[in-house]
């Protein structure tokens, strides 16, 4: 089994000075990251949105909209990056059409879930107090399924943050980006640095979500 | 105020910081300064990426917006991409590129020259141009271990024919539909290996299946700088199925001012298969990095002054 | 519909089906991975969650491992275990098991803190002792949601495994890497259709022992709550 034989005795596996003389090329590669992760989560929750609404209320939408966008998340990324290249290119478009694609799922289930498990007596209650469908649905509904929805954002963008450094397969990795290079040229450095980017990125992001979540919904009880 | 509405309204507003940082994020270059905008991309191995920061740096300071796309795949990846205007330049190799976008008709040759020229009527029709080649010279070249050069006494590829059965051919996974590789040891040399195993183009995992015996005969490039290091021979090309795959910068006609050429040529003109080799290994062997070698190059040759 | 219908040929092409490149082949260079992956996972994470879970002892820690392993980019890992270990089968499952702690981990954890306080204080006054208590008692009723997390573990290894392919590896994801370098989009297709419906046939599976696994009981109660560990892309 190979082992140290590639691996150089003067190749630590952080190499400070490398890593210093190269903070701008880091920096645009966690800029790409975090704009694709962005954009992607952003993206999911404008579809899942609308479309988790539509299912809640009439539930034979449900099997349609989940089954399609169920299949469409058991493509694994490599191959659905590669496969629109055809069509879309080596482009940002490329690449935010399966992560918005994989985040739509993820937030749908949880729009729909969130919706359901908003107890009847408060769906009453509102009615009771005279609330129309569209108020009731933005100032009762929606509030009480945030936990929900917010935990499924937070679950999209820990695993939008994953999947981008595959897009290397079309020079949109972000973070994989030096990942690769630390694999082509086998260099610990940039391999290293890439991921725990990566990793401080996701715990970053789920940390703040969380924040995020207890600031926007106070009443609900720790999860 | 309700408490209620107002965390809502802080939900909002970190989303709407999110897109004003998307935003902001993905505002570019100075356009007004700069005389026009490039993209310059490299192929997966690090060779490509000191070749493609050369010419990008070039262009930079004579002045232009370069953006860089290293390591961006094969030339089966770079082609789509240059051809459908996505990148603008990329450091062919006169051959290679040739039978690529002649689909494998088998024109190269090793007349440098020539090469060029069928190359450029090959690429006129898809707005592309290959500008001079250089005289650095990169071919593919198919090596052994030494153990397994001195188990079967081979000094040449015509030496595999006889035991081709009992080998194990290892290359990236375009080899199999390239003219100059397995396709090409089948036909003009009568190779017929007994497996083919997908790797990477001269890559961590090509030398890791040497070392390991899953392979042996692998592809690697003539300008490599480690052979020798991981015990490696090459064996020689005595039917001449490798020909002129000089180093040539491939353009887009849009971008391809005469400025731009000037500054390219300029670059190509000076490269040697010697230099290529030594910038290579400051890669390779001393893990210096691509861009901090290519700028090295340009100053020794007092580029920047 | 021609590039489908390419594809379907591809597929049912009987040339495609024997040798070192054949879908057998293939498909069992990807179970063999994603097996040893889930199997070596759950000796480690299981053991643990559980023990966790009983004692109700380092939740937050737990869970915070967990978290950690979600953030973990498998691209990193598996280029990082191929750089320490080099070429073959060896790095490649390591980093895949690394990916398939987590869920496990935080599904048995959950599992077992879900029992119901008064079952264990009933067991106990039984004269139940302590690890017959959590073989007979807790691991049953937490079945359900220990069930969950091995399915989500080996459903998110199983995509996983196509990035070995990318570090020279084999697997179905050999399909996918070759397709693209060669230009080969129905292979490409064929590879991915290939991975989905394990992806689909691996969910559905575990889900057939899951009920086989789940006391009577408990089944003919009220349907629980989803499962804690959502579904989760890694690749």
């Amino acid at each position: 089994m190979t082992r140290r034989v590639f691996l150089d005795g003067v190749d630590p596996w952080v190499n400070w000075s490398w890593l210093s003389s190269h903070v701008p090329t880091v920096l645009a590669d966690l800029e790409q990251h975090v704009v694709l992760t962005v954009i992607a989560v952003i993206g999911g929750l404008v579809i899942a949105l609308p479309l988790g609404v539509a299912a809640y209320r009439w539930t034979g939408l449900r099997l349609p909209t989940l089954g399609t966008f169920g299949v469409f998340y058991t493509i694994p990324s490599l191959a659905l990056f590669a496969l629109l290249v055809p069509y879309t290119g080596i482009s940002g478009v490329t690449a935010e059409i399966a992560l918005i694609g994989y985040n739509v799922l993820i937030l749908l289930r949880n729009v729909i879930v969130g919706l359901d498990e908003v107890p009847n007596d408060v769906l009453d209650a509102a009615d009771g107090m005279g609330y129309r469908p569209l108020a009731r649905l933005l100032r009762v509904e929606l509030p009480l399924a945030l936990p929900a929805i917010i935990a499924g954002v937070r679950v999209a963008t820990v695993s939008t943050i994953g999947i981008v450094t595959i897009a290397w397969v079309i020079g949109l990795g972000g973070l994989g980006e030096l990942i690769l290079q630390g694999y082509i040229e086998s260099f610990h450095t940039p391999l290293v640095v890439g991921s725990a980017l990566c990793v401080a990125l996701a715990l970053t992001a789920d940390l703040g979500l969380a924040v995020v979540k207890r600031l926007a919904v106070p009443w609900a009880r720790p999860a | 105020m309700n408490r209620k509405l107002g965390s809502r309204w802080l939900l909002a507003g970190v989303v709407a910081l999110a897109i004003a940082a998307t935003a902001c994020g993905s505002s570019g270059t100075n356009p007004s300064t700069s005389k026009g905008s490039i993209t310059v991309a490299g192929f997966n191995f690090p060779e490509s990426s000191i070749l493609a920061e050369i010419y990008a740096q070039a262009l930079e300071h004579d002045g232009y917006t370069v953006t860089r796309k290293l390591r961006l795949g094969t030339r089966e990846v770079i082609g789509p991409a240059i051809k459908s205007g996505q990148i603008d330049l990329y450091p062919g190799y006169a051959a290679t590129d040739l039978e690529f976008y002649n689909s494998g008709a088998g024109e190269a040759s090793g007349d440098v020259n020539a090469t060029v020229q069928k190359l450029n009527t090959r690429l006129q029709p898809l707005g592309l141009e290959a500008l001079n080649p250089s005289a650095a010279v990169d071919q593919n070249a198919f090596a052994v271990t030494k153990a397994t050069q001195q188990k079967y006494n081979l000094t040449k590829l015509s030496d595999l024919a006889p035991i081709g059965n009992q080998l194990v051919l290892g290359a990236g996974p375009e080899c199999p539909t390239r003219p100059f590789c397995k396709p090409g040891l089948e036909k003009t040399y009568g190779i017929h290996f007994k497996d083919f195993k997908a790797l990477d183009t001269d890559g961590p995992a090509t030398r890791a299946a040497f070392a390991n015996g899953t392979i042996q005969v692998g592809l690697v490039f003539s300008s490599d700088s480690d052979l020798n290091k991981l015990n490696l021979v090459v064996l020689q090309d005595d039917k001449h199925l490798e020909n002129a795959d000089n180093v040539v910068p491939i353009i887009r006609q849009k971008v391809a001012s005469d400025e731009v050429k000037n500054v390219l040529n300029k670059i190509s003109a000076t490269l040697t298969t010697e230099q290529l080799v030594s910038l290579n290994g400051q890669v390779e062997l001393n893990h210096q990095d691509a861009d901090a070698v290519a700028k090295a190059y340009l100053q020794q040759h007092n580029y920047f002054s | 519909m021609d590039f489908l219908h390419r594809v379907f040929i591809w597929l049912a092409d009987p040339a495609h089906w024997h040798g070192s490149d054949g879908i057998p082949t293939r498909l069992g260079e990807h179970l063999h991975l994603s097996l040893e992956a889930v199997a070596i996972g759950a000796l480690i994470a299981l053991p643990i969650g559980i023990t966790l879970g009983h004692y109700g002892r380092f939740g937050n820690l737990a869970i915070s491992v967990s978290n950690l392993g979600r953030a973990l980019p498998s691209y990193g890992i598996l280029v990082t275990a191929f750089q320490i270990l080099g070429l073959g089968d060896a790095p490649i499952i390591l980093a895949l098991t690394a990916l398939a702690i987590p869920p496990m981990v935080t599904n048995s954890y959950v599992g077992l803190r879900e029992v119901n306080p008064d079952l264990k204080d009933a067991a106990r006054g039984m004269g139940y002792r302590e690890l017959a208590q959590v073989l007979r008692i807790e691991l049953p009723l937490a079945v359900p949601l220990i069930m969950a997390g091995i399915r989500t573990s080996a459903v998110q290894v199983v995509a996983t495994a196509t990035l070995a392919a990318a570090i020279a590896g084999g697997g179905l994801g050999r399909y996918i890497i070759d397709g693209f370098a060669q230009q080969d989009y129905v292979k490409l297709f064929a590879g991915a259709v290939l991975v989905g419906v394990l992806a689909l046939v691996t969910e559905g599976s575990l889900s057939l022992v899951e009920r086989l696994l789940v006391p009577r009981g408990i089944r003919l109660q009220k349907a629980r709550p989803a499962s804690r560990a959502t579904a989760f892309k890694t690749a």
